[in-house]
């Protein structure tokens, strides 16, 4: 057993870190403010090949571990968790849907543009009336010659207004339950497909969200990713790899919260003392820096099983599980350590703790996954 | 043969050597040499300034660069075998005395903030080390103890017209492959703020929009740049938020930062943690920028900015 | 078609240092990096080889563990690199940086043009350069802001002096040492590491190199500069400011 990383890894988390502070850091305050998607650092973020870290270098990834690609959404979250969780939900699961179920055509012509940046992905599988319940979904997709015509409304679609390349989940056939939903990839300006306004969120602000409108929208056969029916299954084993991408932005908020608790405390003097010496703020300072190590090892747990080609499904879920719970405990923790000054607009805690709080909601709420878990456990 | 020399490239700094070789010769009572370029007076104000014998470098070609020297007074050094060489820490000074070192086989301490004699006989050097970090006292035992001695780190060697010295000229060296082609002199031209060397930074304590003025003058005057704190440029709208120093604003790491009316919010003093020297003007003596300052003078602005502009005027000599 | 060798070093990032009780420095938990001023110098070589053609070597001597620095150097655009590791290498003094550097070049690298970066960020003696092309015979120009080499192979660099700037020119072979603004080091994207882990390394033992003198200077101690910043404070009259200058002066940050 070794608890390393190895030199490749520790350089490009290196590197990742110096990215963030220069690009990603400077403008994670505006960016929240202004609900804005900045795609000056994604043009960046292609560049030095982050968009793509998982995928195999023939299909314009970089070709490295998930391990990597984990360490990078970690250190971007570290700095902005919305451009954090982009690249997440881009490469966890727009790109590698279509890596693991692709066909070579299919591989060409939307993961090789995605992997290399050129276009962001998106993740088009919840509807208004389904949520965890993925199966109360309504939008259906018919056959009608050589295209299939999709309708029905998604909601909270991640890069809706901002995507390129879009991985949308409908019915094919109700009547066959869990068999009977397809995934289809399709690109923006496809007719019939449009994106409604991006929602103001409570946090994760420069990520765009909004509803995605299907009006007889006429996708080719080409277009069906994987076998008809398969798309539910396709969209479970998307999720175990975009929840360890959530985790590793919990991780990151994590960290940032307690890289300012510790600043703020030791620099922060009353009584007389900075107000790391009051036991009262140490203890929790304890309690931060504990369980983001045991996040941190859950997450790189999860991340290593995949790498290993191993089933991960429930080491995904206990890492997101516990990660995100922790992120959110802790950057209230990391508020009041800070008292007023944190509770003002500009300081860094009070983005990190309306961030946080999605990391316990999307790609599956945290009773969803202790759903997955004890289904596991329970079998 | 025993003795102490020095190398300037300029007289201002030639006089601040000759204070502390003057220093060191008198201990073991050795003569001081110092070489020099031949330019106006300079032989007699170094004599005056403590010099007993000066060595004079003949004008270079216009094409010439001062490192062609550097043979010459390699063998001067080998045949003289002085015990202490220093040398102004200027661009061309410490290159050309990291080149002589290494001709002469022997240590240099870099930047050399302070320098004395032990009980022993040893020349105990400072520098700093680890971006400021630390500070590494270094000895050095071969000869000559070499340092380069960074400008204004010792006052200038005062003037004593009662004293003679040799002077001798050397002859002029040969031309080297390396011709300088041009010389620009500064043209002072405004900075990134956090690029600037020097930040002057205008707090809530400043009463007049008006008062930014003799900000701007100090930061010319050092040739800095001027910022702010939030409540400057977010309330007041002063200046732009792209010159705001904080917490939520930019981060600067200059060598000098002088807040002016500062009141030291932890949220500003946090975008200025990694400056080498923070000072602050405040009138209230209790503001907390005084716990992050290094050095901090207390009193009203208006009273303070005239005689401090005065005073860095005549130390920077502008 | 220049062959161009950077120079690197592998250092304790100063970030990491902590302050210990009574002013001594705790190391327990730094971490490493490249000497900053020496990513300018290879990307400055990596610029120079995009427009000219040749080769970029880079060459370090440190201790083993550099190895890890000498993957940061090849994933920033380098072609291969010379390696002296040794654990006697950990805290080589610049004249001796210099010897073995200057001996690895001189039996081991086809070379126009060295790069050094003006001073390392943990000792910032800025003599490795110099002493170098000491070593090497070749012409040193030192504190360079910007360098173009000509058609004619002649080398044209601005260097950055007190009163302004210097332009000099020189033919090759020439060693330059430069300054942090002369451009803007590349952040190596994710290939970029992946693929330096297979360039080429040529490791050179210590057994391999002549003995290596006794260092010139000799630590006798160090310190941390301060704990806390300690604020010294002073009054507003004339006499005091004045000293509030001196102090100013003393400390090095007004010129």
């Amino acid at each position: 057993m070794e608890f390393k990383l190895t030199e490749e890894q520790e350089l490009i988390r290196k590197n990742m870190r110096e990215f963030a502070d220069k690009y990603v850091e400077p403008i994670a305050g505006e960016i929240d403010e202004n609900s804005r998607h900045p795609a000056e650092v994604f043009k960046r973020l292609a560049e030095g090949d982050w968009m793509g870290i998982p995928i195999p270098v023939e299909y314009g990834g970089a070709g490295a571990d998930y391990l990597i690609h984990i360490l990078a959404v970690e250190e971007l979250s570290r700095s902005c968790a919305s451009t954090g969780f982009t690249v997440s939900i881009h490469v966890g699961i727009a790109c590698m849907l279509v890596l693991l179920n692709g066909t070579e055509e299919q591989k060409q012509q939307y993961l090789l543009p995605m992997a290399k940046g050129d276009k962001l992905g998106a993740f088009v599988l919840t509807e208004p009336g389904a949520g965890t319940d993925v199966m109360a979904a309504t939008t259906t997709a018919v056959l009608d010659g050589d295209a299939y015509v999709l309708n029905g409304t998604k909601t909270f679609t991640s890069n809706g207004p901002t995507g390129d390349t879009y991985m949308v989940f409908a019915w094919t056939d109700k009547a066959a339950g869990r068999k009977g939903m397809s995934c289809f990839i399709i690109p923006k300006g496809t007719a019939g497909m449009s994106a409604g306004t991006h929602f103001q969120k409570m946090g994760l602000r420069s990520s765009q969200t909004s509803e995605m409108v299907f009006k007889d929208c006429r996708v080719p056969k080409a277009n069906l990713l994987g076998k008809e029916g398969a798309g539910l299954v396709m969209a479970m084993a998307g999720f175990d790899h975009g929840r360890v991408g959530i985790a590793a932005q919990s991780l990151g908020i994590l960290q940032a919260a307690l890289d300012e608790s510790i600043r703020y405390a030791k620099e922060r003097v009353q009584f007389g003392n900075p107000i790391a010496r009051n036991q009262a703020i140490s203890w929790m300072i304890a309690d931060m820096a504990t369980e983001l190590s045991a996040a941190r090892f859950l997450t790189y747990h999860a991340s290593w099983l995949k790498d290993q080609q191993r089933v991960f499904s429930k080491e995904a879920a206990m890492a997101k599980l516990y990660a995100s719970e922790a992120a959110m405990r802790h950057t209230i923790k990391a508020v009041q350590i800070h008292g007023g000054y944190g509770y003002c607009k500009g300081a860094k805690v009070e983005r990190l703790m309306r961030d946080a709080k999605i990391t316990e909601i999307y790609e599956g709420t945290s009773e969803a996954q202790r759903m997955v878990i004890s289904g596991n456990v329970l079998r | 043969m025993p003795g102490v020399w020095i190398f300037a490239e300029r007289n201002d700094l030639a006089l601040e050597l000759l204070t502390v070789a003057g220093g060191l010769a008198s201990q073991t009572g050795v003569k001081v040499t110092a070489i020099v370029p031949d330019q106006g007076d300079q032989a007699d104000r170094c004599i005056a300034g403590g010099a007993d014998e000066i060595v004079l470098l003949s004008p270079l070609g216009e094409d010439m660069s001062l490192a062609a020297w550097i043979p010459v007074i390699a063998a001067e050094a080998k045949g003289a075998d002085p015990d202490i060489l220093l040398i102004a820490a200027t661009a061309r000074g410490k290159d050309f005395a990291a080149r002589l070192a290494a001709r002469l086989d022997t240590g240099l301490c870099s930047n050399c903030t302070a320098l004395h004699r032990e009980g022993d006989g040893t020349i105990v050097m400072e520098r700093l080390a680890y971006g400021g970090t630390a500070v590494d006292r270094v000895s050095c035992s071969t000869r000559p103890v070499m340092a380069t001695i960074p400008p204004r780190t010792f006052a200038p060697a005062p003037a004593d017209t009662g004293r003679s010295g040799e002077i001798r000229k050397l002859p002029l060296p040969p031309s080297t492959p390396v011709r300088v082609i041009a010389r620009k002199t500064k043209d002072r031209s405004s900075q990134d703020i956090t690029e600037a060397k020097t930040v002057i930074c205008v707090g809530r304590g400043m009463e007049k929009e008006e008062d930014i003025n003799i900000a701007r003058q100090l930061a010319e005057l050092v040739g800095g740049e001027v910022g702010c704190t939030r409540p400057i440029s977010e309330e007041l709208h002063w200046l732009p938020d792209d010159l705001c120093i904080g917490l939520s604003g930019v981060q600067v790491k200059p060598d000098l930062y002088v807040g002016l009316g500062v009141s030291g919010q932890i949220q500003h003093v946090t975008g200025i943690r990694g400056v080498r020297v923070i000072c602050a003007v405040n009138k209230d003596e209790n503001a907390p920028i005084f716990q992050a300052a290094d050095l901090g003078i207390i009193g009203d602005l208006r009273e303070v900015m005239p005689r401090l502009i005065e005073e860095l005027k005549k130390a920077t000599g502008r | 078609m220049p062959n161009i060798i950077a120079c690197c070093k592998w250092v304790i990032d100063e970030a990491y240092i902590r302050k210990g009780p009574a002013g001594a420095l705790d190391f327990s938990t730094v971490d490493y990096k490249i000497s900053d001023y020496d990513r300018n110098a290879i990307e400055e070589a990596v610029c120079l080889k995009g427009l000219h053609g040749g080769s970029v070597t880079v060459l370090t001597a440190g201790a083993p563990e550099a190895a890890k620095g000498v993957k940061d150097a090849l994933s920033r655009g380098a072609e291969q690199a010379f390696f002296a590791g040794d654990p006697s290498f950990n805290q080589l003094e610049s004249s001796q940086t210099a010897a073995i550097l200057g001996e690895i070049i001189r039996s081991r690298i086809p070379y126009d043009l060295v790069i050094c970066g003006e001073g390392s960020s943990d000792q910032y003696a800025q003599q490795v350069g110099p002493r170098l092309a000491e070593n090497l015979g070749i012409p040193c120009i030192s504190y360079v802001q910007k360098l173009t080499i000509g058609e004619d192979g002649r080398i044209l660099a601005e260097r950055r002096v007190e009163e302004g700037v210097e332009v000099v020119e020189a033919p090759l072979p020439v060693l330059v040492t430069v300054l942090p603004e002369i451009n803007t080091p590349r952040i190596p994207g994710v290939r970029d590491t992946l693929t330096a882990s297979k360039k080429p390394v040529v490791a050179i033992k210590k057994e391999e190199l002549p003995p290596v003198g006794a260092a010139r200077l000799q630590t006798m101690g160090m310190t941390a500069t301060r704990m806390e910043r300690n604020c010294e404070k002073f009054a507003a009259t004339p006499e005091e400011v004045a000293r509030f200058v001196g102090a100013l002066q003393k400390l090095g940050v007004i010129s």
